[in-house]
């Protein structure tokens, strides 16, 4: 417990949180624009526009970049992972607190947005309702995934950042797209996925690439693996002059 | 007068002054510039420093080899269009700013090497044009190079290489000019960026976070407002900024889908309805505006 | 001569041999083809060591190694007689105090140092981090973020968060950088007096001064290797290739300088300032020489004192070799 709090005080720093603050806003203002001269129907353009391109494409990502690759790999850079390191406790008990840290910074800034600017696009409308459900499990899902992942990454290299911003904007972003067979390996298929299955609304609302079947069980999969990798990582972790 | 005993005393150590030419402030700025240049794809840096740099560097070429190799192989194959390539690579050149405009100007900060520099010949302003000029050169490599090759694999898939370049040459301009202009636009917003603070993470994502979120949200403007807010949507948008004026300087208007719809960002353009040479404009405004931040930072920043 | 570190210490341990704390034995570590510590072998029991070395030597690696930060590409690191690499319960009786200077900028001294005994699970975490507080005199500012600290503060901190679990060894790199010298005596009071109740503490400093007014045994590390171990004034004594010089001050220092010349086991004879400056390459046989040729000359010795016992010396010694 005390690690958690620690890493939630750590990334609630003022500058980051001011920003994906900011950038919270960004899909309430486009539900804004939607309600003032839209013309699709309101629940297909939540569900595929706002949510699934906007909230899960790029929010969603993005925030679990910054507070993923933060909670360890920030200590790491500065050197204060020491004073966690040297002490008696099993390193998953470092590494699991500062992932619950992280995904519940990610989660509730990404559930916030999804919630506000959902309601505000969908109103009124009937699928509405179900869509906002799905996508709110789905992100919160989402973002355990992705948090697990980055913070693999920030484990095993110093240029996780950048590293997850190649993951998610040029393997997730253009080589899905390009080549349909390597959407499995994607964690925004996955969250797609569980949107759907959640929600379960016609297919002229929104439809997921992905079954939900198969995304729960890709998201167990990479979610558990990768936090058992970064585990296995940290025990073997070397600080050194250059560390 | 008796000499008093040496207690103290200065030893020769044999250190000399440097009595050789001083070649002055254009030979530091040059100096400067290749060694930036030279940063920018982690030359003269440890390897892992070169990981990123370079193989975002052959990522802009893959689809070019790939379209190559696919019309060696198979005739009448229709290779991308030179207007069209940047869509295929605009997320990685993003990427190369993000990554290397930080390591360019956000390193002297974080190091306090830049009161060394600055306590040279070299002036601030000098320091500035330096950082921007060698972050464009090397964007004008990432986008130039696979230009040329494309433009040979036509010229040579087209059985005529004389006969293809006589035809396509007045495309060359076009390319040298959306090349030259997209390279200084993304540069110089990214140095922009870049320079106000010495965490490379923040850089990093912010230059990331401009050119990903700007054009997501501007695509979804276009497609849903109308009236001016429509027609002036796709201005702030990174992606769509230099898609506008390329298409623009090779006087190219993209289709739309069967039902009148975007197919992309090139169809978003369509969809706003603004002729396509403001995009230019504002490109020379973003360019003229970053610039002046950049300008403004260094005569201000903290040496 | 040199003095021989594969040998096992000599009884200047009260513990058995395999009973050290902290055990290193045929430790090299190497980053590709750069190594940074080259086949080093010592054992340490209770009492102050200092580890030595101009920078770049493999202080500071072979430090890490003895924490359990970084694995021996050969070789084994004991601490408490069990291996320190990926053995994390070692650090119930291990305190660290890194060089690095960075704190959780956002915590006060009091939340640092309480964050360090919840997580070391004490059993009344409140009361040890007041005593480690008490321990460093940092009781004053201990409600302020470590964000504002002066570098002494926030070594000190450092240094009450490590013994906050009043561990059996201590190892600290670099711990008086930054402390002024009121700080640094205390601290040095401090680490006597955890040595005297029979802890292992081990640092590494560049400042020779502190070393050889703290340390009972050092540690010297030249480019990766050992140069040296073991008390460091016999160390100076092994080395007796080395010109020894010595000041005398007597009752005729011109005529003992002339007498002392026409002896085997002296080189150089200076004369000035009140006294004679004598340089000889034997230790013990001028020592002994010494008192004989004055008495045969019959001058009476006032003052005979060796110049160059500094650790200062016998370190840039080693260094050049």
């Amino acid at each position: 417990m005390p690690i958690f709090w620690l890493t939630f005080r750590q990334l609630i720093g003022a500058k980051r949180t001011m920003l994906l603050a900011s950038a919270a806003l960004l899909p309430v203002l486009l539900a804004l624009v939607f309600r003032s001269g839209g013309d699709q129907e309101p629940a297909h353009w939540t569900a595929q526009t706002l949510l699934a391109q906007f909230v899960v494409g790029t929010m969603l990502p993005l925030a679990a970049l910054v507070f993923g690759t933060a909670a360890l790999g920030s200590e790491i850079d500065d050197g204060t992972a020491v004073y966690l390191l040297s002490k008696p406790i099993p390193r998953a008990a470092i590494l699991l607190p500062k992932l619950a840290a992280a995904v519940l910074l990610t989660a509730g800034f990404v559930l916030v947005a999804t919630i506000v600017s959902g309601a505000i696009a969908a109103w009124g409308s009937t699928d509405g309702a179900a869509v906002l459900v799905g996508f709110s499990v789905a992100v919160v899902t989402g973002a355990v995934v992705y948090c697990a992942l980055f913070m693999l990454l920030s484990v095993m290299t110093t240029r996780a950042f950048i590293a997850g911003l190649i993951y998610v904007f040029i393997w997730e972003g253009v080589v899905t797209r390009l080549f349909t067979g390597t959407r499995i390996f994607s964690v925004r298929q996955y969250t797609l996925g569980v949107a759907d299955g959640v929600a379960s609304v016609g297919n002229d609302v929104f439809k997921s690439d992905l079954s939900a079947a198969s995304a729960v069980l890709m998201m167990v999969l990479v979610g558990v693996g990768a936090t058992l990798l970064a585990i296995r990582r940290l025990r073997r972790f070397e600080i050194g002059e250059t560390a | 007068m008796s000499e008093a005993p040496a207690t103290s005393s200065i030893y020769d150590l044999g250190y000399r002054r440097y009595d050789g030419v001083r070649l002055g402030r254009r030979h530091a700025v040059a100096a400067l510039y290749t060694h930036s240049l030279r940063t920018a794809f982690g030359l003269g840096r440890p390897a892992t420093a070169k990981i990123v740099p370079i193989g975002l560097a052959v990522l802009t070429l893959l689809p070019a080899l790939i379209a190559l190799g696919v019309a060696a192989i198979a005739s009448d194959v229709e290779i991308y269009s030179a207007n069209g390539y940047y869509g295929y690579v605009e997320v990685i050149l993003a990427l190369f700013v993000a990554a290397m405009a930080p390591e360019l100007v956000g390193r002297d900060q974080r190091q306090r090497t830049l009161t060394l520099y600055f306590s040279r010949s070299l002036l601030r302003v000098d320091y500035a044009v330096g950082k921007v000029a060698a972050l464009t050169s090397a964007m004008l490599l990432l986008t130039l190079v696979p230009q040329a090759l494309l433009f040979l694999g036509r010229a040579f898939a087209w059985n005529d290489f004389w006969g293809y370049t006589q035809d396509n040459w007045q495309d060359i301009p076009a390319i040298v000019g959306s090349g030259l202009l997209l390279s200084l636009t993304m540069s110089s917003l990214a140095i922009a960026l870049a320079c106000y603070t010495k965490r490379r993470a923040f850089a990093t994502g912010g230059i990331i976070a401009y050119f990903v979120i700007s054009t997501g949200v501007s695509a979804i403007v276009a497609n849903t407002a109308s009236g001016i807010v429509r027609k002036l949507s796709l201005l702030p948008s990174g992606f769509h900024l230099l898609r506008g004026f390329t298409l623009w300087m090779f006087d190219v208007t993209p289709t739309l889908d069967a039902q009148g719809n975007s197919n992309g960002p090139a169809g978003d353009l369509v969809v706003a309805g603004l002729d396509f040479y403001w995009y230019a404009v504002a490109a020379g405004v973003a360019i003229a505006g970053a610039l002046y931040i950049i300008y403004r930072r260094y005569q201000t920043v903290a040496a | 001569m040199t003095v021989d570190v594969r040998r096992e210490p000599q009884a200047e341990s009260p513990a058995a041999p395999g009973q050290y704390a902290i055990e290193v034995t045929n430790v090299s570590k190497w980053y590709g083809n750069v190594v940074a510590v080259n086949d080093i072998t010592f054992a340490l029991g209770p009492g102050v060591t200092g580890l030595l070395g101009p920078n770049g030597a493999g202080k500071s690696t072979l430090l890490h190694m003895m924490s359990g930060f970084l694995k021996p590409s050969s070789g084994s690191v004991r601490v408490l007689g069990a291996s320190a690499w990926q053995h994390p319960d070692m650090y119930r009786s291990v305190g660290l105090v890194p060089e690095r200077e960075a704190v959780y900028r956002f915590l006060s001294g009091w939340e640092f140092v309480l964050l360090s005994a919840k997580l070391q699970g004490l059993k009344d975490p409140e009361a040890a981090a007041r005593r480690a507080i008490h321990e460093v005199d940092m009781e004053s500012a201990q409600h302020r973020a470590t964000g504002g600290y002066s570098k002494g503060m926030k070594q000190r901190v450092k240094v009450a968060a490590a013994i906050v679990h009043e561990p059996q060894v201590l190892v600290l790199d670099e711990p008086f950088n930054g402390a002024d010298p009121r700080q640094r005596l205390h601290l040095m009071d401090m680490l006597r007096e955890m040595a005297a109740n029979g802890r292992t503490i081990v640092f590494s400093s560049h400042i020779l001064e502190e070393v050889e007014r703290l340390a009972e045994r050092v540690l010297v590390v030249v480019a990766g290797r050992l140069a040296a171990s073991g008390d460091f004034r016999e160390i100076r004594r092994l080395m007796t290739d080395r010109p020894h010089t010595f000041t005398v001050r007597s009752s005729d220092n011109r005529r003992l300088a002339s007498a002392l010349v026409a002896d085997p086991s002296v080189f150089g004879v200076e004369l000035g300032d009140g006294r004679v400056t004598v340089r000889t390459s034997e230790f013990l046989a001028f020592a002994q020489a010494v008192a004989r040729v004055a008495r045969t000359a019959d001058v009476s010795l006032f003052e005979l004192l060796p110049t160059d016992e500094s650790l200062e010396s016998v370190f840039s010694y080693l260094v050049q070799r």
